[in-house]
C-alpha cells in the first residue's frame, strides 16, 4: 500500500487544533498586550472632526449651567441600536464618543430602535452619563475631565420604540409624538428644559448612530438623513463597514467608525484607550492566525494538486 | 373580498407614502405622521402575534414528542419566564417610594459669639445602599452615620448599587440645629428595569448572545484553512484582497508598513464601494419596481395563497 502524501494527511487535519490556536490568539493578547498604536483611518478621523466641530459651551463650575455670553451647548441625538453580541465592536466607540461629547458639555438625547437594547442602554447611562468617565487624575488620560450628567437635565433617555424604518421616519418629523411626549422614565418632555426646541432630528447639531445592524445607520440614512440633510456619524460592526462606506463617500454620513479597529482609532483620538484598544490587540493576532490558516490551507492544497499531477493518489 | 380589501388598503397607503415625499404641505405631513404612528402600533402588535405564533408552532411538536421537543420546552419556558419577569408586579403592592425621615431633637444652641450649628442628618441604611444627602454621596454601613448639611431644602436619595431596585427620594427643609434621621431600604422592582429581568438579561441572554457571535472567529479560522483556496484568478484576487484588508484594518499592518492601511483603504474606497454602489442601485431599482407593482395591484404574493 502506497504511503499517504503529507498534503493528504493535512487535508484531514483536525480543525480543533485551529480552534485551540485561535483561542490562544484571542486570550493571550488580553493579558500581554502588544500595545501597537491604533491608527485612525480617514473615516474615523472624519467622525472625530464632526464631533470636534460642535460648539463648546462654557459652564458655571458650581451650577453646571451655561454662563451668560457663552455659545449654546451642542445638542446631540444618539441612537444606540445594538445587542450584547455586537458590544465588543461598537461599545468602545460609544464610550469614547460620549466622553468626547461630555468634554464639550453637549446635551444628549438617547433612543433605541432595537428591542434587545434597553437593558444595555440603561447600563451605559449608569456607567457613562450618571458618573464621570474620566474625572481629573484618571490614569493614562491627559484630556479634559468630564463630569457626571444629570438625567432629564443634561441628558434625556427616550427609550425604545419599535417600528423600524417607519419609526425612524417619524423621528425625523416628530420625535415627541414617536415617544408619546414622554421620556423613558415617564417625565413629560415639555417639563424638561433641555428639550425645548427639540422636536425632530433636524433640530439636533449632530446625530450619532451606534449601529450594529438593521434597523440602524442604513435606515437613518435612507429614511431621514438624506431627506432632511442631517449631519450623521455612525459606528458599525466590521462586516457592515462595506455596506455603509458608500454613504460616507457621498457625504450622507459625515463620519464612519468601522468595527473594533475603528473604535480603537477613535479612542486613540479622544486620548483614552479602552476596550477598543485592547480589542485591537486581539485583532492583530487573530487576523494573523486567519492569514496563517489561509496560507497553510493553500500550501496544502497546491502541494496536493502537484502530487496528484505527478501521478500520486487522488 | 378577502383579497380585494387588503389590496385596496395597500394601494392607497402605498400611493400616499410615495406621494407624501413630493408634497411638502404640513397637513400631508401631519397625516403621514399619523400613519407612521399606526405603523409603530402595528409593529408592536406583531410581538403579540409572534408570541401566539410560536405557541401554535411549538406546542403541537411538544405534544407529539417530535425530535428536539425538549429544546422547544426550553424556548417556551424562557419566553414565559421573561414575560413574567417583565411585568411590573411591584406596582401591585404598596412598596415605599421615599425614605423614612424623622425629625429629632434640635442641637444645643451655640454659645454667645459662636456660629449656629449646621443641621445634622443621621443616615441608617443597609451596607449595599448608596445615600445622597444634598451634595454628599456615601455608602451605607448598616450603622448610624452623620452628614452635616447647609440649612435649606435638601434632597435625600437612597439607591442600591446593583440595578433593578427602586430609588427612594424625598426632600426635607432644614433650619439651623435641626436633626433628622433617614432610614430606608430600596425595594426590588419587577418589569423591564427590575432585578430579575436585568439579571437574566445580563447573566443569561447577554453571554449566550455574545458567545454565539464570538464562535464566528473560530469558524472563520477553520473555513480559512479548509475553503479559502486560490483555485483560479478570481479566487486568488479575493484571497489577496482579504489578506491586505485583514492586515490593513488591524494596527499590526500600520506598524509593519503604511502600505497596508493605505491599500486597505483604497480597496474599500474604490473597488468595494464601486461594487457595493452598483448592488445598492440595482436593489433600489428592484425595490421601486416591486413597490409600484404593489401599489398598482399587480403584485399580490404578499396577500398569501388562501
Amino acid at each position: 500500500m502506497a504511503r499517504e502524501h503529507w498534503s493528504e494527511r493535512l487535508q484531514r487535519f483536525d480543525r480543533r487544533w485551529i480552534f485551540l490556536v485561535m483561542a490562544v490568539a484571542v486570550v493571550v493578547p488580553l493579558y500581554f498586550p502588544l500595545g501597537l498604536p491604533a491608527r485612525p483611518d480617514p473615516m474615523t478621523k472624519a467622525a472625530y472632526n464632526a464631533v470636534e466641530a460642535l460648539p463648546t459651551c462654557q459652564l458655571d463650575p458650581v451650577t453646571h449651567r451655561p454662563v451668560p455670553g457663552s455659545p449654546r451647548c451642542a445638542r446631540v441625538f444618539i441612537s444606540i441600536d445594538l445587542d450584547p453580541a455586537s458590544t465588543p465592536e461598537v461599545e468602545p466607540f460609544y464610550r469614547a464618543v460620549v466622553l468626547h461629547l461630555k468634554r464639550k458639555h453637549a446635551q444628549l438625547v438617547i433612543a433605541t430602535t432595537w428591542y434587545q437594547a434597553p437593558p444595555l442602554v440603561e447600563r451605559y447611562l449608569r456607567e457613562t452619563l450618571d458618573v464621570a468617565i474620566a474625572p481629573a487624575g484618571t490614569d493614562g488620560y491627559a484630556g479634559a475631565p468630564d463630569r457626571a450628567y444629570e438625567r432629564n437635565v443634561d441628558y434625556v433617555n427616550l427609550g425604545f420604540r419599535d417600528g423600524k424604518g417607519a419609526i425612524i421616519q417619524q423621528f425625523g418629523t416628530d420625535l415627541r409624538s414617536a415617544f408619546d411626549g414622554r421620556a423613558d422614565d415617564g417625565t413629560p418632555l415639555d417639563r424638561i428644559p433641555m428639550m425645548q426646541g427639540l422636536n425632530k432630528l433636524k433640530d439636533f447639531d449632530l446625530i450619532v448612530l451606534v449601529s450594529a445592524g438593521s434597523p440602524g445607520a442604513k435606515e437613518y440614512v435612507q429614511f431621514v438623513g438624506t431627506r432632511e440633510k442631517l449631519p450623521m456619524v455612525a459606528a458599525c460592526t466590521a462586516v457592515s463597514t462595506t455596506d455603509l462606506a458608500p454613504y460616507f463617500q457621498t457625504g450622507q454620513l459625515v463620519g464612519l467608525v468601522g468595527g473594533m479597529a475603528g473604535s480603537a482609532g477613535y479612542e486613540n483620538l479622544v486620548g483614552k484607550p479602552g476596550a477598543g484598544t485592547a480589542g485591537a490587540d486581539v485583532l492583530n493576532i487573530a487576523n494573523l492566525v486567519v492569514i496563517a490558516a489561509i496560507i497553510f490551507g493553500n500550501v496544502v492544497f497546491f502541494a496536493g494538486r502537484a502530487h496528484r499531477r505527478r501521478g500520486g493518489r487522488s | 373580498m378577502k383579497k380585494t380589501v387588503p389590496l385596496v388598503i395597500g394601494m392607497l397607503f402605498g400611493a400616499f407614502a410615495l406621494a407624501e415625499f413630493y408634497i411638502p404641505h404640513h397637513q400631508v405631513g401631519a397625516l403621514s405622521n399619523e400613519f407612521r404612528s399606526w405603523a409603530a402600533i402595528l409593529a408592536s402588535s406583531a410581538f403579540i402575534i409572534g408570541g401566539i405564533n410560536i405557541l401554535q408552532v411549538t406546542w403541537p411538536k411538544i405534544r407529539r414528542r417530535e425530535p428536539d421537543w425538549g429544546y422547544k420546552v426550553v424556548l417556551l419556558a424562557g419566553a414565559a419566564v421573561m414575560l413574567l419577569a417583565g411585568l411590573p408586579w411591584h406596582k401591585l403592592g404598596d412598596a415605599p417610594t421615599h425614605p423614612t425621615v424623622t425629625f429629632g431633637p434640635r442641637l444645643p444652641a451655640p454659645a454667645p459669639g459662636e456660629p449656629p450649628a449646621a443641621p445634622a442628618v443621621f443616615v441608617k441604611v443597609p451596607a449595599d445602599v448608596t445615600y445622597q444627602i444634598g451634595a454628599t454621596v456615601g455608602a451605607g454601613t448598616g450603622r448610624l452615620e452623620v452628614v452635616r448639611v447647609a440649612p435649606g431644602e435638601v434632597t435625600i436619595k437612597l439607591s442600591r448599587r446593583v440595578p433593578g431596585y427602586a430609588t427612594l427620594e424625598t426632600k426635607a427643609t432644614l433650619i439651623e440645629r435641626d436633626t433628622i434621621t433617614v432610614e430606608g431600604d430600596p425595594p426590588m422592582m419587577w418589569g423591564r428595569d427590575g432585578r430579575v429581568f436585568v439579571w437574566i438579561y445580563e447573566h443569561v441572554f447577554g453571554p449566550a448572545n455574545a458567545t454565539l457571535f464570538a464562535l464566528l472567529a473560530f469558524f472563520v479560522a477553520s473555513a480559512a484553512f479548509r475553503a479559502f483556496r486560490a483555485r483560479n484568478t478570481e479566487a486568488a484576487l479575493l484571497l489577496g484582497a482579504a489578506i491586505f484588508m485583514m492586515l490593513g484594518r488591524a494596527p499590526l499592518g500600520g506598524a509593519i508598513s503604511d502600505v497596508f492601511p493605505d491599500f486597505a483603504q483604497w480597496l474599500l474606497d474604490v473597488p468595494s464601494n464601486g461594487g457595493r454602489r452598483a448592488i445598492m442601485m440595482g436593489a433600489a431599482i428592484g425595490a421601486i419596481a416591486t413597490g409600484l407593482r404593489v401599489i398598482l395591484g399587480l403584485e399580490r404574493s404578499h396577500l398569501g395563497n388562501d
